[in-house]
């Protein structure tokens, strides 16, 4: 798919470019710290491999933005073309928090005449009842996974989940890639000690 | 009534009702079956139905741009099932029969499952059981015909959003491996939830496993470059030849002809499961569909192969200028 196929170049590149602003700044780190600039890059840049196009992308940015030693990286991630993008950003996300806490205040003030009418039906279809339940805890747990998830309603979360799990398989692959050329550049580098 | 602009409509055909309001509600019903039938023929016959289904629905959002005006108005009266039977005829708008089906209260099966169900049930007070089926796909759907439905304007809306759902649970069903023998909803989410989480971990276990294979962060690129630009037989598996063995992988997959595919034959001397990974992992791209995203896999993947199998040359000289300035870093 030459979708896919765009995204790993782009995505790699940019964890490339990541890991090596993340070295440059510190010298010494252990393991868990290490594991978690290289996740916290390739999250950064699967995100803005896909230029803000998506809303789970720029709630992965935005919350990364959040914890300030990130910002520096964010930006020299995001690069300095993308100035604009940023504005978008920030201005969708505010939009964002207001869709999520209208929409708390209308849930709240349906909610009770909702269950007024509720009481009647369901007690004659129980299994549709039951049914309905299951979704709506699944599509809770569903917007906890996917980044930015809380603020969707359910068309477009699966429309989110749906284009995160095509960029995680991308970020994946190419990180299996990478672990195993590593590993087997380590084993050579190993045998070449020894001979 | 405030109904009174519709009914103008020249409708020819049965009006088979009881009361006044019903006497428009069918009235219309007739006309926008007319029309939309005239929208379709030729188009859908046997076609599959879920495109039937998608376009029927889009062009009356724009027809009844008046209607939650309306029907505001009318919530509290009993609309009978002919108002619910006006959202069925938008499925089998091509059969005649339905103006039978109109006046009975069918049982029915729904196409994508219970979701749809207890919508349907939470604001009628339906007199049937309702059954919540995990319908197969089927040619059409069939809906259930129910009483009491409170607004039309709102169940047509939830119409087109529900296909819209299941249209985006069905390209999920490709994606998410092992998915096609579900067609529950619920079932769907689980499926999804439960990959989305093991990619996750995926991550978060690859990324340990390279903190741990690396004593620093950037040694990740610069010794793989350093033996790609020297082109030691032995290994030579850098970033971006990552990248470029991807596509080498594909275009062998796909037999087509690449001139870093030599280099990349030369190159591989002992390790033998890598090109197998490889393989599986492209062979796991390829293997997904890109229904509507992708028009012709083949043609375009080649196209894009030659393409870059052009670009990748340029990239060496990108990482060698990094590789140069932290190669001064280590050395300090």
């Amino acid at each position: 798919m030459h979708t896919s196929s765009k995204l790993t170049k782009e995505f790699t590149k940019k964890w490339v470019k990541g890991l090596q602003i993340c070295c440059s700044s510190k010298k010494d780190m252990d393991v868990l710290e290490r594991k978690k600039k290289i996740k916290l890059c390739a999250d950064i840049a699967l995100a803005s491999a896909k230029n803000a196009t998506t809303s789970w992308s720029i709630a992965l940015i935005s919350e990364a933005k959040k914890n300030d030693e990130n910002e520096i990286l964010v930006d020299n991630l995001l690069g300095p073309e993308s100035r604009f993008k940023q504005q978008k950003i920030i201005r969708q996300m505010n939009s964002c928090h207001k869709r999520v806490r209208s929409k708390k205040i209308l849930k709240k003030s349906c909610s009770i005449s909702q269950r007024m009418k509720k009481m009647g039906p369901p007690k004659s279809n129980l299994a549709a009842y039951i049914a309905k339940r299951l979704v709506k805890k699944r599509t809770q747990v569903l917007q906890r996974l996917v980044p930015g998830g809380e603020s969707m309603d359910e068309f477009s979360l699966i429309k989110e989940a749906l284009d995160y799990i095509l960029s995680l398989r991308v970020q994946v692959d190419v990180m299996r890639n990478l672990a195993n050329a590593t590993e087997v550049l380590n084993q050579s580098n190993s045998s070449n000690v020894f001979d | 009534m405030q109904h009174c602009p519709y009914t103008t409509m020249n409708i020819p055909g049965n009006t088979v009702v009881t009361s006044g309001t019903d006497v428009s509600v069918f009235e219309r019903q007739q006309a926008r079956m007319k029309w939309q039938q005239q929208q379709q023929e030729g188009l859908f016959n046997g076609n599959d139905h879920q495109f039937r289904g998608l376009v029927e629905v889009k062009p009356d959002p724009g027809l009844q741009y008046g209607w939650p005006d309306f029907s505001d108005g009318c919530q509290g009266q009993a609309i009978p099932s002919l108002m619910e039977d006006h959202n069925l005829k938008k499925r089998k708008a091509h059969e005649d029969q339905k103006q039978k089906v109109v006046l009975k209260e069918n049982s029915v099966k729904e196409k994508k499952i219970k979701g749809c169900s207890e919508e349907n049930s939470a604001e009628t007070s339906s007199k049937e059981k309702p059954k919540a089926v995990e319908g197969p796909k089927q040619e059409y759907i069939h809906v259930r015909a129910r009483r009491g439905q409170a607004t039309d304007s709102h169940s047509l809306a939830e119409r087109v959003r529900r296909e819209k759902i299941s249209e985006r649970m069905k390209y999920l069903q490709d994606l998410v491996p092992g998915c096609n023998k579900i067609t529950g909803k619920a079932g769907m989410l689980d499926e999804i939830i439960n990959y989305v989480q093991s990619l996750q971990k995926q991550v978060e276990f690859l990324s340990m496993k390279l903190a741990t294979l690396q004593p620093r962060l950037d040694f990740d690129i610069d010794s793989l470059i350093m033996k790609e630009m020297f082109e030691v037989p032995a290994v030579a598996y850098s970033a971006e030849v990552a990248n470029s063995a991807y596509f080498q992988v594909n275009s062998l997959l796909e037999m087509g002809n690449n001139p870093i595919d030599a280099m990349l034959r030369r190159s591989i001397g002992g390790p033998v499961s890598i090109p197998e990974t490889f393989v599986v992992s492209s062979c796991f791209n390829q293997m997904q569909p890109g229904v509507t995203w992708d028009g012709d896999l083949h043609n375009l993947y080649r196209m894009e192969i030659q393409q870059e199998s052009s670009t990748i040359p340029f990239q060496p000289h990108k990482f060698t200028g990094l590789y140069e300035g932290s190669n001064l870093k280590m050395e300090l």
